[in-house]
């Protein structure tokens, strides 16, 4: 897990005057998992896209298995899987179908193609279903049909942008538990998500990205240090209450070394958790603010982002 | 190659994957086909039972006979004549209907005057309407060989007058038979021959050829449209985009597209030619390979525009919609539903630019005019023009998203 299959090298990308990627420079090693963390509008699909040849980079330039994504296309095509965010399958295909399609479009063809079919169908848990429509699937089945079309052709690379969004909590944690598979298959898999704790669950190092600009990368371990020891208090708060209106109150108590507000939620970054949680609840009490529960977190990245771009992951 | 094959087979599943595709695919343009090339002509209430019309025929004119027979030859309607008092007692009891011919009908419709025949009909009987229709239907074929006599015996008179009436009905009862006969020997086909020679063989029009040609292109042309929906829903479900992150140009794309949707073109076009030939004896088979090239050239064209079309539109249901006007509206203009001709010479020159006209008359030369493949040269070539400018216009503006 020491050589890299993607490096790219100060990518670009903007619309008009809008810079949606600015000057991203990162490597993913082959076999590991790595994720591209950051809120909705933070630059990961367009990155992505990029390194998927749907679009140009305005400038920069990657190297995907010895590939660049500007000289030859073609090759780095036939190096990666994607699986978008949308469910991009034919409704009145069934399953099989679109995977046959599919799989020819991705050069495969004769028995290999029908051997590999049944063994993503198997590893997708959809067999039984194979021969059904998809518009008779569930969203989540549609999900991991989804996730199988990039699997088809067994890629060097695999990316994944988002794919549980949208989905129930039982669905999302089979494709976690997927991902995790691939893994241990020794699959490398570039994954965006805008949710902490897959990232955390899933990923050898992770990219923090914000505004188009990658702030952070590392393992979860290097990155949590640049935190320091901070904890995080997350007060929720009773109804009628929003963070917003008393995110100023409590930035102000002993130990609080910042202050933010959510929906319902403050979230404050703390030197020990034990030691500002009663000027916290004091605070509250004096400004008749119910508090209904207290987490304490360890440093996190969710912690990690907050202290980089002083928002909450969700803003 | 297998990428073109494998979009086009997944062309081919999708469009047929509702049942309701064949309706329009084949029953629906089978059954405009018959139904506008006359298939059906004939006694319209042929196949219901024979229904009693009672006449009273108080006129002893050969006209008046003429009319009693030629209802009775109806295989809807049966004649009992009656006197005025039986009918009455009749109707009152249950008789579907009653025809009086008064007295004085022939000599009056002789004399080229208005005559009024009485109907006595039972309100809300399905019956007394068909016997209406069978009436006014059987007048109604009288009227134009009656329309032939007067004007007969009006020139005869202006030649040499009659010696009497007796004379004078005489002579309108032998033309109006005369002309009965010339009517009903009618040919349904005019032969033009050009004398010239550059058109060497003859020349003709054939309502149900020209109703083959024309539903055939309209059936075709409007789901040819239809592919505009098909960029629409690869746009709009993203498979458009995960596509082009396949080793998949987007010329291979484009090409399995077309190549579907031209191929569906094809076989649709066969099986409403193989109806045409089977069922209503239209010649299509006169040149194969002006066949070829027509079809070739027309299906390139339809999915041409419906590739431009594609690129304009964003929803499916917008193009289905657009695809369905569209097509009608350059159906209509194109001499599909109506012959050309009969158009405003506007909207004549309007149709020149059209890819149904110049398919209409490729396909009407083959069929009418039997130009064999010379006769096909000039509107393939023009339909390819389009075809070009339409793929053109249709990948400069191509967008995946």
């Amino acid at each position: 897990m020491s050589e890299p299959i993607l490096t790219t090298r100060n990518l670009t990308r903007k619309f008009g005057d809008f810079v949606a990627v600015n000057d991203v420079s990162f490597s993913v090693l082959r076999g590991e998992i790595f994720s591209l963390l950051g809120p909705n509008g933070a630059g990961k699909t367009t990155t992505i896209s990029m390194l998927s040849c749907l679009i140009a980079p305005t400038s920069g330039d990657a190297a995907i298995d010895g590939h660049s994504i500007n000289g030859n296309p073609n090759g780095v095509k036939n190096a990666i899987g994607v699986v978008p965010q949308e469910i991009a399958l034919y409704d009145t295909l069934t399953a099989r179908q679109n995977l046959n399609f599919w799989g020819h479009m991705s050069g495969m063809s004769g028995k290999a193609l029908k051997t590999r079919i049944e063994e993503v169908l198997e590893q997708v848990e959809l067999t039984d279903r194979a021969d059904d429509k998809v518009e008779a699937y569930s969203g989540g089945m549609k999900r991991r049909i989804n996730i199988a079309v990039g699997l088809l052709h067994k890629p060097k690379l695999l990316f994944m942008d988002e794919p549980t969004v949208g989905i129930d909590p039982q669905s999302r944690r089979r494709i976690l538990d997927m991902v995790s598979d691939l893994r241990d298959q020794g699959m490398t898999v570039l994954y965006t998500t805008h949710y902490m704790e897959e990232a955390e669950e899933l990923s050898d190092r992770v990219g923090i990205i914000d505004h188009g600009k990658l702030i952070a990368l590392g393992t979860q371990k290097e990155l949590t240090k640049l935190v320091g020891q901070q904890e995080s208090l997350r007060l929720h708060l009773g109804e009628g209450i929003t963070g917003e209106s008393v995110q100023e109150l409590f930035a102000n108590v002993d130990g609080v070394l910042q202050s933010n507000a959510l929906d319902g939620e403050v979230i404050l970054s703390v030197t020990e958790a034990a030691t500002a949680l009663p000027g916290a609840v004091t605070v509250a009490n004096a400004n008749n603010i119910r508090i209904r529960s207290v987490d304490i977190q360890e440093p996190n990245l969710e912690a990690v982002f907050l202290h980089l771009t002083g928002r909450a992951l969700r803003d | 190659m297998h990428k073109i094959l494998s979009i086009a087979w997944k062309e081919t599943i999708i469009r047929f994957s509702s049942r309701t595709e064949l309706l329009f695919f084949l029953i629906l343009p089978i059954a405009f086909t018959f139904i506008l090339s006359d298939g059906l002509a004939g006694d319209p209430s042929e196949g219901t039972q024979s229904i009693e019309l009672l006449v009273v025929n108080v006129d002893d004119s050969e006209l008046a006979q003429t009319l009693v027979d030629g209802i009775d030859a109806t295989s809807a309607v049966r004649v009992a004549l009656v006197s005025a008092e039986t009918a009455a007692d009749q109707f009152a009891d249950d008789a579907t209907a009653v025809l009086t011919i008064p007295t004085g009908f022939g000599a009056a419709v002789n004399a080229g005057e208005a005559v009024t025949l009485d109907l006595q009909k039972e309100p809300d009987n399905n019956d007394a309407t068909i016997v209406e229709q069978t009436v006014n239907a059987v007048i109604g074929s009288l009227n134009q060989p009656l329309a032939i006599a007067q004007a007969g015996v009006a020139f005869a008179e202006q030649t040499q007058p009659f010696a009497d009436t007796a004379a004078r009905d005489t002579f309108f009862v032998a033309t109006l038979d005369r002309a009965q006969t010339l009517l009903a020997d009618a040919p349904s086909r005019f032969v033009v021959t050009k004398p010239d020679g550059s058109i060497s063989e003859e020349a003709s029009f054939d309502v149900t050829a020209h109703q083959s040609a024309g539903q055939l292109v309209t059936w075709v042309f409007i789901p040819l449209l239809g592919v505009a929906a098909v960029f629409a829903f690869e746009r709009n479900h993203g498979t458009l985009r995960r596509l082009l992150t396949t080793p998949t140009t987007k010329a291979t794309q484009l090409l399995g597209i077309v190549s579907g949707h031209v191929g569906h073109a094809i076989v649709q076009m066969l099986l409403l030619m193989v109806f045409g030939a089977v069922v209503l004896q239209v010649d299509w088979g006169k040149s194969p390979l002006g066949l070829v090239i027509m079809m070739l050239s027309f299906g390139l064209a339809g999915v041409a525009l419906g590739t431009m079309l594609g690129t304009l539109i964003k929803t499916t249901s917008q193009a289905s919609s657009v695809a369905i006007l569209l097509g009608m509206a350059m159906a209509l203009l194109g001499g599909c539903w109506f012959p050309l001709e009969i158009f405003p010479p506007a909207a004549q020159t309007v149709a020149r630019f059209l890819p149904t006209t110049w398919a209409m008359e490729g396909f009407s030369n083959l069929l009418a005019v039997n130009t064999g493949i010379d006769g096909v040269l000039v509107p393939a070539a023009v339909l390819l023009g389009f075809a070009v400018v339409f793929f053109g216009v249709g990948v400069w503006r191509f967008r995946y998203e």
